[in-house]
């Protein structure tokens, strides 16, 4: 912020509406009940709320404490907790959200699409929803529209910082919840006008032998792990604009709970309207991929009872709604790119413009290019985007890991630190329970302005429960690949394994790389005669100066951070303090830095 | 040409016919008016009576050809009636016919010398009257053993043969309807047979083609009294069949017709055993064999003093005698040690007596009965069934036998009888080979099967492989199949050894198909099936997605099969193949849908159980079986059924899929969820528990942030946070 000091949420409820935004994405409103409706209805729902507490929760706490501490987005996060070498993973982190907001963008296209053709009455029961599919994806001119349409409302919302994402997810929010239950009321009486209350019957009914299937534990895992947006690094972004006594358990608590919350609101109300009107409902919302949402649910409301004006009311209503849910993550998507860029001493104005325009134009080809059509089905649909989808969705859990990751090393950097404190020599499993594994949950979760204690359950999950999770996670996708994909090790197989693990490979490499060069350190030129940027980056002829960094502390909320393994770092600075002028660079040698002044002016 | 012979044939029967016709007059003025009135207006409510539809003549089964009681087959032949109408036949169509009785003989086709005498029998000497019948049937090559001009190296030979058991009369009757039938109705075409106006509406088939049955009061429906409505043998069924099929049947093919060819027996069943009016005695008994004497020239020592028969002992089975298989111990009803005569006992055993063992070394070798005739080299020389073991050992079996071998018109070295039929009675069954074993099935089973069944749907009778009636061994067809590849089939006529003369009729008209269809597969039995099961195969369906009721449980598919389809009922050969296709659960949220990929499994077909439709309607447009297959899957089973038929044939030659592959490679069946969706209140107490957690829990942290006096939730009491 040009202005200088920290920016924050003005209160409790802007922190709660904005993380809830990020977590209520349009995978509580589309994915849930499909989800639902393939696992066995109510016996998706017992692994579902299992895997809220041992891995959405846990993650979220973790990510709130990350981001309570770090008071930076998540390069600076991973900067100071993961140590120097590290940095490159919060990029990953960036960089799997930013990916995913390219094409996110789209899809927000195409929900904003959908609501305004219902609000003209172009989803009546007289039309076919296939053809109305079909045919807007296969206009790119009007998927690119409705795409600049979601980008320019993202970029408005986030324009002015914390206070502004606040408000726009409060108003958001509340109107999606308002509009939810009108929608869950309008199901509710629809599914009760056939006498039988089946929606909602199927729904939180147990089928015993889909709780001994584990593709039911495996989806409601992923269900679990996507939809709350757990690892994503949102916790982490927004915990930077948090006050001091701000409760990072119970905050997590409760986002993920909205999130569920919403989950079954939505799930109910697309479960009860369809099992209302649809002969095999099952198939109907159990089957196929979400745009099975654009064809299925249009129908579904168009055959809503109280006529003509109950149905374009109902479709519309939900269909905002479903936008909603799409902008306020898309919110928290691009704020999250743009934190980071903030974080490193670019303007903000600027990072939310450069941002808007890179997520509109990364996401053009998800938008317009290879639109397919599913020949089983005849519904057309976007093959770019669903490649897009399958490389970065599953990246998304290395984010997870990586968070976890920086828990581990904290609490061995800290059992090390004991070690030497005493005087101990060689590793002891006793000694390292005692003065390893805890030290995050004790430093940083359990601390005064906590409301809610967290035992050691957590240490087992992070330490324990984590890695298997991520394991059977991926483990079940690719084995999935393999079994169902064919040819899954050719690299021109968009849905092929090969692509997957070459996407993952060159962004990890690249990040890698650039860790030492862009992340922590900037190339500076030599001399002034090494020629303008780029030149003088690809002649070699530059030099390296620590980047500096600079945390967003709220007034009252400074916390240490040097017994962080990257937290001995001069050139991390709170916002508005000044930089150090000199740096002493590998060769032991002490440099001026080129930013001391400069930098120090800005703040 | 023909014309000619024709009208100068009608002008001869003519008097009789007129006869003929007169008696339902006769009969109708000799009833009481008042009689008749009412009932004929019940009639009018509920159906027409047989004269309001057909000529009188045929509404009481007269036929055209006048005659006698004999020749109306109201009264039965007797070999002498018999061999006298044959005779008349002959030289009244002498163009088409000719009457042997017995043949010349010579060397026959073994190498044995034979004569005149070889072929007749052993006690009243008669030769075994038999008709020869083709076009021109003296102007062909000349067979001097047979002692017949009528032969064409280009029509299929085909034998008709009847009364190999004395006893069984309608064995005769039925081939002695066949021929009038040729006799009157060749050369002539487009005859109105039952005076309905229309011609050759309703051909040999068993079924009323025309629907003129069906338009009887239900009383007259089953004339002959079956209990089977509008069945074959009943009055408007197959009752206008094509007179130029006949003529032309007649004009391509050689038949060699032997209606008696028990002679002896036959005389001695109807002259002594039973009398003249076996039907009451003997309805279900009488003399079955031929009258070998065995006390002369069987084991027993005992000189047969008055020469007369001793039913007691003498003759021997004909239908036992023939030479392949002979006397096998397989659990057959032939006598427990082949060749012996158990005197004195008149059990079953000597009721099938086979003919004495062979005493001739055949082939010179020193070594007896080394090679029986069973189509193997038993005794690894090289030659194969050269020295048999006995059998053909009967001047009738001989007959047949050297009859079968000595004609080759083509001089191929085979036999030309492609098709062979012979009468029995009783039972109401077809039957092919094989006899001599059980569960053993012949290489041509399914073709077989494929005809067998076509002669059953023409007469109502059962078929079935012959052993599966009891095994037998020497009989006329296995020996006509397993030594010269004939498609030999047996029909079991009637309900009675002896049927009463009043039934001899109706029950010769509902024979009548089977031997005019044996003369025209005559040609070549095994491609005719081949076609016919081809042209069957496309008719028969699998049940379209469309059709099948998806209830709860297993879905049942059904098969619509030809009822003369020689399928499989090995699952390897006929099953169904199904698997379930279901959307994959972890599903890309933006692409197409993606389905697990299952391998195919494989469900039985099975006959239709209680309560499930046995019949369907073929895509022709005629009756058709139904097999079922169950889809077991559990209610809660979402996705598409996909499914298709794999048909075996019994010898495996034919496997026919369903769908056939222009019509797809399968069928696709979507499946609902077709179970209970849960129960209100479990789903009531679920929706509380899971509520309670998440929006309770939701409600917990929120009052938990807002609320900063409520201290730490969870906090152990020996924690103090200022520490930490």
């Amino acid at each position: 912020m040009a202005e200088g000091g920290s920016d924050e949420f003005s209160g409790r409820l802007g922190l709660i509406f904005a993380t809830i935004g990020a977590a209520i994405g349009t995978g509580n409103i589309w994915r849930f009940p499909r989800m639902v409706g393939a696992n066995g209805g109510g016996s998706f729902l017992v692994p579902w709320l299992i895997f809220l507490f041992i891995w959405s929760v846990p993650l979220i706490i973790a990510e709130f404490a990350l981001g309570k501490r770090s008071r930076t987005g998540t390069v600076g996060t991973f900067r100071i907790f993961a140590g120097k070498n590290f940095a490159w993973m919060g990029l990953w982190t960036a960089w799997i959200s930013t990916a995913i907001g390219f094409y996110y963008a789209v899809v927000t296209g195409w929900c904003l699409n959908y609501f305004q053709t219902a609000v003209r009455g172009g989803l009546g029961s007289e039309v076919d929803t296939t053809e109305v599919w079909n045919s807007f994806l296969e206009s790119p001119s009007d998927v690119i529209f409705f795409q600049a349409i979601a980008v320019v409302i993202t970029m408005a919302a986030i324009w002015r910082g914390a206070k502004a994402i606040e408000k726009v997810n409060v108003i958001l929010m509340v109107s999606l919840f308002v509009l939810l239950f009108s929608a869950l009321f309008l199901a509710f009486v629809m599914d009760l006008n056939d006498g039988t209350l089946d929606g909602f019957v199927y729904m939180f009914s147990i089928q015993p032998e889909y709780l001994m299937e584990p593709e039911t534990w495996i989806s409601g895992l992923s269900q679990s792990a996507w939809s709350c947006s757990a690892g994503m690094g949102m916790a982490i972004t927004y915990s930077v604009y948090m006050r001091k006594d701000e409760d990072t358990t119970l905050n997590a608590a409760t986002m993920c709970l909205a999130n569920n919350s919403i989950s079954i609101i939505a799930g109910l109300t697309v479960m009860m309207a369809v099992f209302a009107v649809v002969d095999d409902p099952l198939s109907a919302v159990g089957a196929g991929s979400s745009a099975i949402t654009f064809l299925v649910l249009p129908e579904v409301f168009a055959q809503a009872p109280g006529g003509p004006v109950v149905q374009v009311v109902m479709v519309t209503v939900f269909f905002l709604a479903l936008s909603f849910a799409a902008l306020t993550s898309m919110i928290s998507t691009v704020e999250l790119c743009v934190r980071n860029f903030v974080d490193h001493g670019v303007d903000r104005s600027q990072a939310v413009g450069f941002t808007s325009v890179a997520i509109f134009l990364f996401g053009l080809p998800s938008a317009a290019l290879w639109i397919k059509m599913d020949t089983a089905t005849g519904v057309a649909f976007p093959q770019f985007l669903e490649v897009q989808d399958h490389i970065w969705g599953y990246g998304l859990m290395f984010s997870g890991l990586f968070i976890a990751y920086s828990i581990w090393k904290y609490g061995w950097s800290r059992y090390r630190h004991w070690q030497s404190e005493n005087d101990i020599e060689g590793f002891s499993l006793r000694d390292y329970l005692d003065n390893g594994v805890s030290s995050f949950r004790d430093d940083f979760i359990n601390t005064g302005d906590n409301d809610w204690w967290i035992g050691k359950w957590w240490d087992y999950i992070m330490y324990l429960g984590f890695p298997i999770m991520f394991s059977v996670l991926m483990g079940s996708y690719f084995i999935d690949l393999l079994v169902n994909v064919d040819d899954p090790w050719n690299p021109s197989n968009p849905n092929g394994i090969s692509i997957i693990l070459l996407f993952w490979g060159i962004t990890a490499s690249l990040f890698i790389g650039m860790n030492r060069y862009v992340l922590v350190n900037r190339m500076v030129p030599t001399s002034s005669d090494s020629g303008p940027w780029p030149l003088y980056i690809l002649s070699g002829d530059f030099e390296l100066e620590p980047r500096p960094l600079y945390r967003n502390v709220p007034e009252g909320a400074e916390a240490p951070i040097d017994t962080l393994p990257g937290g001995e770092d001069d050139f991390i600075v709170q916002v508005g303090d000044a930089l150090p002028s000199s740096f002493t660079d590998d060769y032991g040698e002490t440099r001026a830095h080129t930013l001391a002044t400069l930098e120090a002016e800005l703040a | 040409m023909t014309t000619s012979r024709l009208s100068s044939e009608r002008a001869k029967g003519q008097g009789t016919t007129v006869l003929a016709m007169l008696l339902p007059l006769l009969l109708s003025v000799l009833a009481p008016a008042s009689v008749i009135a009412p009932v004929a207006a019940q009639e009018s409510e509920s159906g027409l009576a047989p004269q309001d539809i057909w000529s009188d003549e045929y509404s009481f089964q007269i036929f055209p050809w006048g005659g006698d009681s004999r020749v109306q087959f109201r009264e039965y032949h007797d070999y002498f009636t018999m061999k006298q109408r044959m005779q008349n036949l002959a030289d009244q169509n002498s163009e088409i016919m000719t009457f042997h009785d017995g043949m010349n003989g010579g060397m026959n086709a073994r190498g044995e010398e034979t004569n005149r005498g070889t072929y007749q029998g052993w006690h009243y000497n008669h030769d075994s009257p038999w008709m020869k019948i083709t076009a021109d049937v003296n102007g062909g090559d000349c067979n001097p053993f047979v002692g017949d001009c009528g032969n064409y190296e280009d029509r299929p030979d085909v034998m008709l043969a009847g009364n190999f058991h004395a006893r069984e009369w309608m064995s005769y009757e039925v081939p002695m309807l066949f021929l009038e039938t040729i006799a009157y109705y060749y050369g002539m075409a487009g005859v109105d047979n039952d005076g309905d106006g229309l011609i050759d509406e309703d051909g040999w088939d068993g079924i009323d083609n025309d629907g003129d049955c069906l338009m009887l009061n239900a009383s007259y429906q089953d004339s002959n009294g079956d209990g089977n409505p509008c069945g074959p043998g009943d009055l408007g069924v197959d009752e206008d069949f094509s007179e130029q099929f006949i003529t032309d049947m007649v004009n391509t093919r050689e038949m060699y017709l032997i209606p008696m060819l028990n002679v002896d027996g036959n005389r001695y069943d109807r002259e002594v055993y039973c009398g003249p009016t076996a039907w009451e005695n003997c309805p279900t008994s009488g003399w079955r064999k031929n009258l070998r004497d065995n006390t002369v020239t069987g084991v027993t020592p005992i000189p047969d003093v008055d020469e007369e028969p001793d039913p007691s002992c003498d003759g021997v089975d004909l239908n036992r005698n023939f030479q392949y298989e002979w006397g096998a111990p397989l659990g057959a009803t032939g006598p427990l040690f082949p060749g012996m005569c158990y005197a004195g006992d008149a059990g079953a055993n000597n009721d099938v007596y086979n003919g004495p063992v062979d005493t001739v070394d055949q082939d010179g070798d020193n070594r007896l009965n080394e090679d029986h005739v069973d189509g193997n080299d038993d005794d690894a020389d090289g030659l194969i069934d050269e020295d048999w073991l006995g059998g053909n050992s009967e001047p009738e079996t001989k007959l047949i036998q050297d009859m079968t071998e000595m004609n080759d018109d083509d001089n191929d070295g085979f036999s030309d009888f492609k098709a062979t039929l012979s009468w029995h009675s009783f039972s109401e069954l077809v039957l092919w080979p094989w006899g001599h074993c059980t569960g053993c099935y012949s290489p041509d089973d399914e073709f077989l099967v494929y005809h067998g069944v076509k002669m059953g749907e023409m007469t109502d009778y059962a078929p079935m492989q012959s052993s599966d009636l009891y095994p037998t061994t020497g009989d006329f067809c296995d020996w006509h199949y397993g030594v010269h590849n004939s498609y030999c089939y047996t029909m079991e006529i009637g309900t009675a050894f002896h049927q009463h003369p009043d039934d001899i009729a109706h029950i010769a008209v509902r024979n009548l198909g089977v031997p005019f269809y044996m003369v025209e597969m005559a040609d070549d039995p095994r491609y005719r099936a081949i076609v016919g099961i081809e042209n069957t195969t496309v008719s028969q369906w699998l049940q379209e997605p469309s059709e099948v009721k998806v209830g709860n449980g297993d879905i049942p598919i059904s098969l619509c099969l030809d009822e003369s389809f020689p399928y499989s009922t090995d699952i390897n050969m006929t099953h169904l193949m199904w698997r379930l296709v279901q959307p994959n659960r972890q599903q890309n949220d933006f692409g197409p849908t993606e389905w697990i990929d299952v391998p195919w499994k494989m469900s039985a077909f099975s006959t239709p159980s209680e309560g499930q439709e046995t019949q369907c309607l073929l895509l022709d447009g005629s009756n058709g079986t139904v097999l079922y297959s169950e889809i077991p899957l559990p209610d809660t089973s979402v996705g598409k059924i996909q499914y298709k038929a794999m048909l075996g044939t019994t010898n495996g030659a034919f496997p026919f899929t369903y769908p056939t592959l222009e019509g797809g490679n399968y069928y696709e069946l979507a499946i609902p969820y077709r179970a209970s969706f849960g129960s209100s209140v479990l789903s009531l107490m679920m929706f509380i528990v899971i509520a309670s957690f998440v929006w309770g829990g939701l409600g917990l942290t929120l009052r938990a942030m807002f609320d900063d006096e409520g201290g730490v939730i969870g906090l152990p009491d020996d924690y103090d946070l200022e520490d930490s």
